[in-house]
């Protein structure tokens, strides 16, 4: 991936239960300070997505690493850079803890 | 106030993406673009810049396509291709066609 290019990226995710889920997801960047050089254009993530049951579908991240990046002289020795994201079962009333997030 | 699960100055943050979310593709609607890019990255050795074309390919289709009817509407809202980083690889299409 280049710096400054936006670069596409999927997942998958398969809900193996007899039941429909419905999920909400968060990512994670390792190493951290990568993180704020990260941005999404568009991705599957903060919003409740419902999965039927044995259903799997592909999730696309749409994104690029800010062209500031390659300037960083901590981020120098940064080769890999690695997304993950976490899907949480959504329960009515639960909100995830995102600082700032509305 | 921050939930910092370690005791660094710092807690990560995560942003919400620029454009908002993808509805899920339900019914694999966009799925053959997505296995061609897919294919194409494997020809490649994973190589993203290699594979803009058929990365622009498959969210045309999400554009086109009407995923579940409803509030989600489309797969992605329509945004001008250049807005999404693929300005070189439309003036390249632009610039072909007069040949044709």
């Amino acid at each position: 991936v280049v710096p400054g290019e936006t670069a596409l990226a999927f997942y998958k995710a398969k809900n193996p239960t007899d039941k429909p889920i419905i999920g909400i997801s968060t990512y994670n960047v390792i190493p951290f300070e990568a993180g704020q050089y990260f941005n999404k254009i568009q991705c599957f993530c903060f919003e409740e997505q419902r999965l039927n049951p044995q259903e799997e579908v592909d999730m696309p991240v749409f994104f690029y690493i800010d062209p500031e990046f390659a300037e960083d002289p901590k981020m120098a020795k940064v080769n890999l850079i690695t997304l993950s994201y976490t899907f949480f079962e959504a329960k009515e009333g639960q909100t995830l803890p995102l600082p700032g997030y509305q | 106030m921050s939930t910092a699960m370690n005791f660094g100055s710092k807690s990560f943050k995560p942003r919400p993406p620029d454009k908002g979310a993808f509805p899920l593709d339900h019914f694999g609607e966009c799925s053959a673009f997505k296995e061609r890019f897919m294919e194409c990255l494997r020809d490649s050795g994973y190589e993203s810049s290699a594979c803009r074309q058929r990365a622009m390919a498959y969210l045309e289709c999400r554009m086109e396509r009407q995923g579940i009817p409803g509030p989600l509407g489309q797969l992605m809202a329509n945004e001008p291709l250049e807005k999404l980083g693929f300005k070189d690889l439309i003036d390249e299409k632009s610039e072909a066609k007069p040949e044709k």
